[in-house]
């Protein structure tokens, strides 16, 4: 996947510093790897550290960041923001929606441009986006390189996991430009379930993970099988019209109507008052994720009009009601697309700017069993800062491969590599005496092989049969209460398009009980223990090779007469793989 | 109940795994690394421990 063929000579000199990127359309950030080996995201010298990706040029002074995005109202034209999404792309294939409020894209010798006015002359350049590109990460290369005290010469860089290998290429051509080698892309999923495992107490633990990336003009989803440390995507899903953005339309149409009310004009006409209406609306919205109301004002709004009103977070929830049902379809939808239930998910990342919203946090808890862990500030107190998961995963990356040659992480992330035979059904077991549709997963489907798992069996005696099956997951319904019709919480059943309404509801009590029981569904083998002691354990291994010979052993826990067997291929795995 | 051989006498094999699928592995952490290693060089999770 990231195997761009473009080989920067490697430097291979060992002052390699490698920090993490997260590049995104409307913010950027960096992270890297502090003395003491904690994860640190780095503030750029405006103190922040989400970083807008915005540039600004007023008469060729170039301004980045916060500063920039100011820029927006009395300087658009020469203001270049939200150009993640065209690196690498065709003119024809990209959306310039998010760029009408600055400078607009243009097309050039079949290449996508801004015409800015960049130096001190009067007259507008065409400026390619791989060159707006290369002076946005120079800044942040910049900013990096400052912070730590040397230079920065390389990054993994975090991005969606729709970015073709052509966009890569052309990140990389960027990059190169300024002397900054792309080590690696990491997906932004990934890197966020990264920076949660590299705190996590069990960073092994076999589990389903999902996703969800809420940014500001778009919003990426991902059901991610972790097995053993290795994640495996099941799949993904993607809205490129929802994101802060759709929610930052609500309050700007709710404050401009109430100005409209009072001053008889409708500041949304009027280019300027729309540019300053946006940026108050954003952060006012950001206000209202952290206290319970916010305070809008802007100076000369329209007509040299001061204007000043509150929100509170009820009547904005209620005002986004709809849009806040979008983030929860976009979730609902992707675990449909893995082929999977809610009940399957063990955590819930929530990643991205919009994700502190606590009103989005909590409806997409709400559609979870409570033995799903939601990480977001609003549902965990020890959830981290979301907007700086994608640059933390990053910079983690970024720290375990600095020292490689970049010849070796190419071969390393190679398709021969990383397609890998995965198990299709997950492997467990059943023992004489239980109802004969009991079945305890030891290795969950979705594992990549070679993989082994140990478990032991507890409260055993006399003799015992141990039988090693193939299990299939299945969700029993059982009715609880015979009142209202059903499906209105219905997670993923009938609630397609349009039916937001049906969200207002989400209070009531659930009118059936739905779980998750394991069915054996093929015998693998058997094997019997003689004579055991009172609550003895016996501890069994599964072992699959890459070949797929599964290889058993079992002994109880402080006795002897352990044994092992195996099992051998099925003959349609041997059409050799890799 | 009959076991697997005389050889190993209470073992007996029943069945075979269901072919498996063929998936990508995300090139990312410190398990993956381990991996990559583990595969390029042809070792298994016991030859490569005890490197």
């Amino acid at each position: 996947m990231s195997d761009e063929s473009n080989g920067v000579p490697a430097t291979g000199t060992p002052e390699h510093y490698a920090i993490g990127i997260a590049f995104g359309n409307s913010y950027s950030s960096i992270a890297h790897i502090s003395g003491e080996g904690k994860v640190e995201v780095i503030a750029n010298e405006e103190g922040d550290r989400q970083i807008p990706s915005v540039l600004s040029y007023i008469e060729g002074e170039e301004h980045h960041g916060t500063q920039a995005k100011a820029q927006l109202v009395r300087n658009s034209k020469n203001t270049v923001a939200s150009f993640r999404d065209y690196v690498g792309k065709d003119y024809k294939s990209i959306d310039p929606t998010p760029c009408h409020a600055s400078a607009h894209p243009i097309e050039s010798d079949g290449q996508i441009h801004f015409s800015i006015k960049d130096t001190e002359s009067e007259t507008e350049n065409k400026v390619s986006v791989l060159e707006i590109t290369a002076r946005h990460l120079r800044r942040l290369k910049n900013s990096a390189s400052d912070f730590v005290g040397k230079p920065v010469t390389a990054a993994v860089v975090a991005v969606p996991t729709d970015v073709s290998d052509e966009q890569k290429a052309a990140l990389s051509k960027a990059a190169e430009s300024i002397q900054l080698e792309i080590l690696q892309f990491i997906p932004e999923p990934i890197a966020a379930l990264l920076a949660y495992d590299s705190r996590s107490s069990n960073p092994t633990a076999d589990k389903n993970v999902l996703v969800a990336d809420f940014g500001g003009n778009r919003s990426d989803v991902a059901v991610i099988a972790s097995r053993g440390g290795m994640y495996s995507i099941l799949a993904t899903a993607h809205d490129y019209e929802l994101g802060g953005a759709q929610l930052d339309q609500i309050l700007v149409d709710h404050f401009a109507k109430e100005f409209e009310k009072k001053h008889k004009s409708d500041p949304r006409k009027n280019e300027r008052s729309l540019a300053k209406l946006r940026l108050e609306a954003e952060a006012v919205k950001k206000a209202l994720s952290l206290s319970a109301s916010a305070t809008f004002s802007v100076e000369s709004l329209a007509d040299g009009v001061d204007f000043r009103s509150t929100i509170n977070r009820t009547r904005y929830d209620i005002l986004a009601l709809k849009t806040f049902a979008r983030f929860t379809r976009l979730v609902e939808e992707v675990i449909k697309k893995a082929g999977l239930d809610v009940l399957d998910i063990d955590e819930v990342i929530l990643s991205g700017g919009t994700s502190h919203t606590p009103k989005i946090a909590k409806n997409i808890e709400a559609i979870f069993p409570e033995s799903t862990q939601v990480l977001a500030p609003a549902t965990t107190t020890t959830a981290l800062h979301p907007s700086e998961l994608s640059a933390r995963g990053a910079a983690l990356q970024a720290s375990l491969i600095q020292e490689f040659e970049k010849s070796d992480i190419d071969q390393s992330t190679h398709e021969m590599l990383t397609v890998t035979p995965h198990l299709a059904a997950a492997i467990g077991y059943q023992v004489s005496g239980q109802s004969a549709d009991a079945f305890t997963v030891i290795v969950p489907a979705e594992t990549a092989v070679p993989a082994r798992r140990t478990q032991v069996i507890g409260g055993l005696q006399g003799d015992v049969l141990v039988r090693i099956a193939e299990g299939e997951r299945e969700i029993k319904v059982t009715q609880a209460a015979p009142k209202a019709k059903p499906e209105t919480n219905g997670s993923k059943e009938g609630d397609d398009d349009d039916d937001d309404d049906s969200d207002i509801d989400e209070d009531d009590e659930p009118e059936e009980i739905r779980e998750k029981v394991w069915k054996p569904k093929q015998a693998l083998a058997e094997f019997v223990f003689r004579g055991l002691p009172k609550g003895s354990k016996v501890e069994v291994t599964v072992n699959i090779d890459a070949e797929q010979v599964v290889s058993i052993t079992a002994r109880p826990v402080g006795g002897k007469g352990g044994l092992r067997g195996e099992i051998k291929a099925a003959e349609s795995a041997q059409n050799g793989s890799a | 109940w009959k076991g697997h051989s005389d050889a190993n006498p209470n073992f007996r094999t029943l069945g075979k795994l269901s072919p498996p699928v063929m998936r990508k592995i995300e090139p990312f952490g410190a398990q993956f690394l381990a991996y990559a290693r583990r595969k390029r060089h042809g070792r298994t999770f016991s030859e490569d421990d005890r490197i």
